[in-house]
């Protein structure tokens, strides 16, 4: 199976994370799903162009979180992943992207309630759109 | 150390070892290669990568000195159970099998390595399309190399030496010899070394990295801690005046030069470190890259050793 993973090669981000915190998401936000078998180490980093013990590395971290099961002989897979594990993610992923947009607003120097009216005017442009 | 490596156990280790030539001595060697992965020799040539090869399958034996493989130095001579789990791809094709075909010189190996897979050696020659008929001797180089690859894994190695075992091959060959040898890896115990000149398979294969230059071991490198080991950066400068005020303030930066007028370029370790200082500068980065792996190789054996990355979960 193939993982979309893409790596950063000019970010200042070690590699195991970058893999990590992509196969992560991929797994929280359901577009893995459980009992998925991942690829085996060897032929994940051969796809990745790592070595096997970075891959180990990630499917130890995410074993130990339990988003990932070993089974001896046959291989990763994807384990079952609680509602507020879910939840909690679509919570991180939504803070951090309205936390740097904040940030852009900052930088350019943007008032408090010009930043709260454009963002409230997004929304209804938005969620407008989905009725 | 990074927990876990107590118990990793070592296919090769190398004490002091060196091999003196003629106005040439390839030493001291001092390395360990462990069990289970693959490790990519690389070096310019006659940096002794072959020498090595040799002294792993006493073709050649060191002046000084002490190899072990699997953790026992056997001084009097690698046992025979012990060759018949080593399985190697020289850089030249032995002359001696010359007048057989695949299958004839199958025949023969099959009787020294009693491990001997016949079925996944045709499987082998099959898919890496090996003329089956022809004279080993008569076969163009690629065609020998794919016979000389299915030949060595069909013995079925614990360790396998591979010494540039894709010259000649067509990219359709290189790429069913990665991924058989990505899958050999995934289905046995084993060990490979293979020294390669070529950067995409290291990029594809390695764990491990060796780097040789004439003659010495620079280093060894858990290939993916070069990752980002080195950037190159260009940077606003208004001319020589400016230049020279940068390299005073920046003693690490390597090839500091005015690329353009305006734009000056330099390479740095570590760049996350020195970001805020060349931001504190008041210079104005216009770009940044990562090195790519050949690059870093190429630094490190003039001398510029890559500080690696950690890798180690930050505990």
């Amino acid at each position: 199976m193939w993982i979309p993973i893409q790596i950063n090669e000019n970010s200042a981000e070690p590699l195991y994370h970058q893999i990590e915190t992509q196969l992560k998401s991929l797994i929280i936000s359901g577009t893995i799903t459980e009992g998925t078998l991942l690829p085996s180490i060897r032929e994940f980093a051969g796809d990745l162009k790592c070595s096997v013990i970075t891959v180990r590395r990630v499917y130890q971290d995410l074993e130990n979180e339990g988003l990932l099961r070993t089974r001896q002989g046959t291989g990763t897979f994807v384990s079952h992943v609680g509602d507020g594990t879910m939840a909690g993610y679509k919570q991180d992923a939504i803070r951090k992207a309205l936390e740097s947009a904040v940030d852009v607003g900052l930088s350019v120097h943007c008032s408090e309630d010009e930043l709260t009216q454009l963002f409230k005017e997004i929304v209804q442009d938005k969620y407008g759109k989905q009725k | 150390m990074k927990d876990g490596d107590l118990m990793v156990q070592q296919a090769i280790e190398l004490r002091n070892v060196c091999k003196k030539r003629r106005g040439k001595t390839v030493g001291p060697l001092n390395v360990n290669l462990p069990q289970g992965y693959i490790t990519a020799l690389v070096g310019q040539n006659g940096s002794g990568k072959s020498t090595l090869l040799h002294m792993l399958l006493q073709l050649t034996f060191p002046e000084e000195g002490e190899i072990r493989w699997f953790e026992e130095a056997y001084r009097d001579g690698l046992p025979l159970q012990l060759r018949q789990t080593i399985a190697y791809v020289p850089e030249i094709s032995q002359n001696e099998e010359n007048l057989w075909t695949a299958r004839e010189a199958a025949g023969f190996r099959r009787h020294w390595y009693p491990s001997w897979d016949q079925g996944y050696y045709e499987e082998l020659l099959l898919k890496l399309e090996v003329p089956e008929n022809a004279r080993l001797g008569k076969m163009s180089k690629g065609e020998r190399r794919k016979f000389e690859i299915a030949a060595a894994l069909a013995a079925k190695p614990r360790l396998l030496l591979l010494d540039e075992p894709s010259s000649g091959l067509d990219p359709f060959a290189w790429k069913i010899m990665i991924e058989t040898l990505q899958r050999y890896m995934d289905e046995h115990e084993a060990t490979i070394v293979i020294s390669t000149h070529i950067v995409e398979e290291v990029r594809r294969l390695a764990d491990y990295i060796v780097l040789m230059h004439q003659g010495q071991l620079l280093g060894m490198a858990e290939k993916d801690s070069l990752f980002g080991s080195w950037s190159e950066i260009w940077v606003q400068a208004e001319g020589g005046q400016a230049l020279e005020e940068l390299a005073a303030e920046l003693p690490q930066a390597l090839e500091l030069k005015l690329e353009t007028p305006g734009v000056a370029s330099f390479l740095t370790q570590q760049i996350y470190q020195y970001e805020k200082r060349i931001h504190d500068l008041g210079v104005k980065v216009i770009k940044s890259r990562s090195l790519e792996l050949d690059e870093i190789l190429s630094l490190w054996s003039r001398g510029h050793r890559p500080v690696l990355i950690d890798q180690k979960r930050g505990e």
